[in-house]
C-alpha cells in the first residue's frame, strides 16, 4: 500500500522544521542522558560497594572495634581500650575462631627513604592477615611469625607508596623511616585500588603489630581485629560469644552499652540494604524527575507545533487523507524524533557516566534497561503529546481544520 | 453530474443566534463546465464551495455524485472521494512549506490507492506551465506560481470535478488573469470546473454564473458566446 511512501514523506518532514525537531529532540536527549547517567553511576558504585565489601568482609568474618556504638570512619580518640589479650581471649573461648588478625594504625605518617617522603597510613598487622584480609605481596614475602613475635624492623609496602619512594627502583632490601624508626623493605602489598571511602588503599606500609605497637607508636591497645570463623553458619552465635567475653573482660554491668563494636557480615547486610536502597530508589528517583521534566518540556513543544499543524492536518484530510494516515504520519514523525533524541542521551549519558566511572574506579556498564525506560518513556510522551492532538485535529471536519 | 438538492447548512455558534449560511439551495453541475459562484463577502459561497468537496457537511439536503448520495458516505468514504473525484484549490493556498512544488503537488498522492503514479506530479506541473520551477518551495515562488501550483496539485489525481475557492484573491491583476486563462484552458481540455469569486470580471470568464445572495441561489445565467469570445479575445 502506501504505507512506506507516507512513512518517507513523515521523516522528510522532520528534516524540514530542523529547529522544532531539535528542540523536542532536546528534551528527549535530557531525559534520557540523565536516567542513562544516574543509573550507570549508580549501578557502577553498587557493584564498587559490593566488591569491596566482600572483599573487606568475607562471609564468614566479624570485625572486632575499640569503641562502642560506631560502623564507619576512624576510632574515636579515647575509645575503651581493647587489646591483644582481648583478642587472645576471644581465640581460646570461642571455639568457631578460626583464625584472627589484630589491626592498630597510624593514619597519615610520613615515611622517608633518602631525600624523598611519601605520607601513608602505617598498618600494624600478625602474619595472618595475609589470610584474614585476603591481601597478600605480589613480589618479596609476607610478614612471617618470626618477625611479629621479635617485633622487627620489617615492612611491606604498598604500590603507590614505592612508586613515590622509589620511583621505578626496587623497593625490596631498601631501609625506609617511619618516624625515626629504620625498617626494612621484604614484599610488595597486592594492588587494592580506591575503597569505599575513595580511599588509596595502595598508600601503605604494613609492619608487624609488635613492631607498630611498640616501636611506632609505644601502645598497648590495637583498634580491631578481623576474626574468622570456620564456617558461615557460626557467625550469629560467635557474634554472642565474643560479645559475652568482651563485656565480661571489660566487667561491664548488665545494662550499659558495649564499649567495642562487631561488624558481621549480618550488620554489613544491614548497612549494605540501606545504602542499596538509596542507590536503588533515591537516584533513580531523581534522574526520574529529570526525565519528567524533560519530557515535560517536549510535550510542551510538540502541543505547541501540533496547534501550528492544525492547518496542514486539515489539508491532509481535504486531499483525501484518512484520520488513520494523519496518526501514522504523527507517529513516525514523533516516534522518529524522540528515538533519535532518546539514542543521543543514552550515548551522552553513557560517555559522562564512563568518565566519572573512570575517575571514581567505578565498573562501567551500559544501564540498558535505564535507556530503554527513558527511550520508551519519551516515545510514549510524543504519543500523546504529539499524536492524540493530531487525532483531535484530524477528526474535525475539514473545512474547519483549515480556517 | 453533481447536484445539490434542497442544501441547508446552519451554523449555531453557542450563545449567539444560529446563523443560515446555506438556504434550500439546489443546483446542477453537468461534466465539462465551467462554473463561477459570485457573491459578496458573507453570501455563503465558500460554504457552498465546502459542501461541494465534502469539507463540511450540510446540516440538512441530499449532495447527489453521479446519482449518489455522498452526505450519507462514512467519514473515510468522504476522504477517499476526495481523493478520489474532487480537486480543491483552497482561499489559502495551503501549501506546505519548505516543500518543494513537486512534492506538495504529489501530496493527494500520498493518499492514493493508485500504484502507478510516476510521473503524475511533474505532469500536473507542466499542465500549469511549471515545469521550471518544480525544486522550488513556496517561499521562492511568486503569488501566481503558488497559486498555479494549488492548482497542479488539485489536478494531479485525475480528479472528475476541480474546485477553486476565491482562486484569484490574493493576485495581481495580470497574475489573475493568468490564472484565469489556465482555469479556461483547462475547462477546454474537459475538466469540470467550478469556481467562487466576489469579482464580477473573474467570473466572466466562466461558462456559467450562479449570483448567491444571503445564502441562496438568486441568479444562474449561462454567459453569451459573444461574451465568451470577447475575453478570449484580450
Amino acid at each position: 500500500m502506501n504505507a512506506i511512501r507516507l512513512v518517507r514523506h513523515s521523516i522528510r518532514a522532520i528534516s524540514r522544521y530542523k529547529q522544532r525537531s531539535a528542540f523536542i529532540m532536546l528534551g528527549s536527549f535530557v531525559g534520557t542522558a540523565a536516567l542513562t547517567l544516574v543509573v550507570a553511576v549508580g549501578a557502577g558504585a553498587e557493584r564498587k560497594m559490593l566488591s569491596t565489601v566482600r572483599q573487606l568482609f568475607g562471609v564468614s568474618s566479624i570485625i572486632v572495634m575499640a569503641g562502642g556504638a560506631h560502623l564507619m570512619g576512624p576510632p574515636r580518640a579515647n575509645a575503651a581500650r581493647l587489646t591483644l589479650d582481648d583478642i587472645e581471649a576471644i581465640a581460646s573461648d570461642v571455639s568457631a575462631v578460626e583464625i584472627w588478625d589484630p589491626q592498630q594504625a597510624l593514619p597519615e605518617a610520613s615515611v622517608r627513604y633518602e631525600g624523598r617522603t611519601a605520607t601513608a597510613r602505617v598498618l600494624g598487622q600478625s602474619e595472618r592477615a595475609e589470610r584474614a584480609w585476603q591481601r597478600t605481596v605480589t613480589r618479596g614475602v609476607f610478614i612471617d611469625e618470626t618477625a611479629v613475635r621479635a617485633s622487627a624492623r620489617v615492612a611491606l609496602i604498598g604500590e603507590t607508596t614505592a612508586r613515590e619512594l622509589f620511583g621505578d627502583g626496587d623497593p625490596i632490601g631498601q631501609e625506609i623511616l617511619v618516624g625515626n624508626v629504620p625498617l626494612r623493605i621484604v614484599g610488595i602489598l597486592e594492588p587494592f585500588g580506591t575503597d569505599l571511602h575513595g580511599m588509596d588503599r595502595d598508600d601503605e606500609v604494613v609492619v608487624p603489630i609488635s613492631t607498630m605497637m611498640r616501636r611506632l607508636m609505644n601502645v598497648d591497645t590495637i583498634i580491631l581485629a578481623k576474626i574468622l570463623v570456620r564456617d558461615p553458619s557460626q557467625v550469629e552465635g560467635a557474634v554472642r560469644d565474643i560479645t559475652r567475653v568482651l563485656r565480661e573482660r571489660h566487667g561491664i554491668p548488665a545494662g550499659r552499652p558495649d564499649d567495642f563494636t562487631l561488624v558481621s557480615p549480618i550488620t554489613v547486610q544491614k548497612m549494605v540494604a540501606r545504602t542499596e536502597r538509596i542507590l536503588k530508589l533515591y537516584l533513580p528517583l531523581v534522574a526520574a524527575i529529570a526525565l519528567l521534566v524533560a519530557t515535560i518540556v517536549a510535550a510542551a513543544l510538540m502541543l505547541a507545533s501540533v496547534n501550528e499543524r492544525v492547518g496542514e492536518i486539515g489539508l491532509r484530510r481535504a486531499v483525501g487523507a484518512r484520520v488513520e494516515d494523519v496518526l501514522l504520519q504523527f507517529v513516525v514523525e514523533t516516534s522518529a524524533t524522540m528515538l533519535s533524541g532518546g539514542l543521543l542521551g543514552v550515548i551522552a549519558g553513557s560517555v559522562a557516566a564512563e568518565a566519572i566511572a573512570a575517575r571514581l574506579h567505578l565498573g562501567q556498564l551500559l544501564p540498558w534497561r535505564a535507556a530503554l525506560l527513558g527511550i520508551v518513556v519519551s516515545i510514549i510522551t510524543g504519543i500523546l503529546a504529539g499524536v492524540l492532538p493530531a487525532r483531535r485535529a484530524a477528526r474535525l471536519d475539514p473545512v474547519e481544520a483549515l480556517r | 453530474m453533481i447536484e445539490l438538492q434542497g442544501i441547508t447548512r446552519v451554523y449555531a455558534p453557542s450563545g449567539r443566534p444560529p446563523v443560515h449560511a446555506l438556504s434550500d439551495v439546489s443546483l446542477r453541475i453537468e461534466r465539462g463546465e465551467f462554473v463561477a459562484v459570485v457573491g459578496t463577502s458573507g453570501s455563503g459561497k465558500s460554504t457552498l464551495m465546502s459542501i461541494f468537496g465534502l469539507l463540511a457537511r450540510p446540516t440538512s439536503g441530499r449532495y447527489l455524485f453521479d446519482g449518489h448520495d455522498v452526505t450519507t458516505l462514512s467519514v473515510e468514504e468522504q476522504a477517499r472521494f476526495r481523493n478520489k473525484r474532487v480537486g480543491f484549490v483552497f482561499q489559502g493556498l495551503h501549501l506546505l512549506p519548505r516543500t518543494s512544488a513537486l512534492e506538495n503537488v504529489e501530496l493527494p498522492l500520498l493518499y492514493s490507492e493508485r500504484t502507478a503514479i510516476d510521473g503524475l506530479g511533474s505532469k500536473a506541473l507542466a499542465a500549469v506551465g511549471l515545469t521550471d520551477r518544480m525544486q522550488h518551495t513556496p517561499a521562492e515562488l511568486s503569488g501566481g506560481q503558488q497559486q498555479r501550483v494549488a492548482i497542479a496539485r488539485a489536478l494531479v489525481n485525475e480528479p472528475d470535478i476541480v474546485l477553486a475557492d476565491e482562486p484569484t484573491g490574493n493576485l495581481d491583476p495580470r497574475s489573475a488573469l493568468e490564472v484565469m486563462s489556465l482555469f479556461r484552458e483547462l475547462n477546454r481540455q474537459g475538466h469540470t470546473i467550478v469556481i467562487v469569486t466576489h469579482d464580477m470580471a473573474m467570473a466572466g470568464h466562466a461558462k456559467r454564473v450562479a449570483r448567491i445572495e444571503n445564502g441562496r441561489i438568486v441568479a444562474d445565467r449561462t454567459t453569451t458566446p459573444a461574451r465568451e469570445r470577447a475575453s478570449e479575445a484580450r
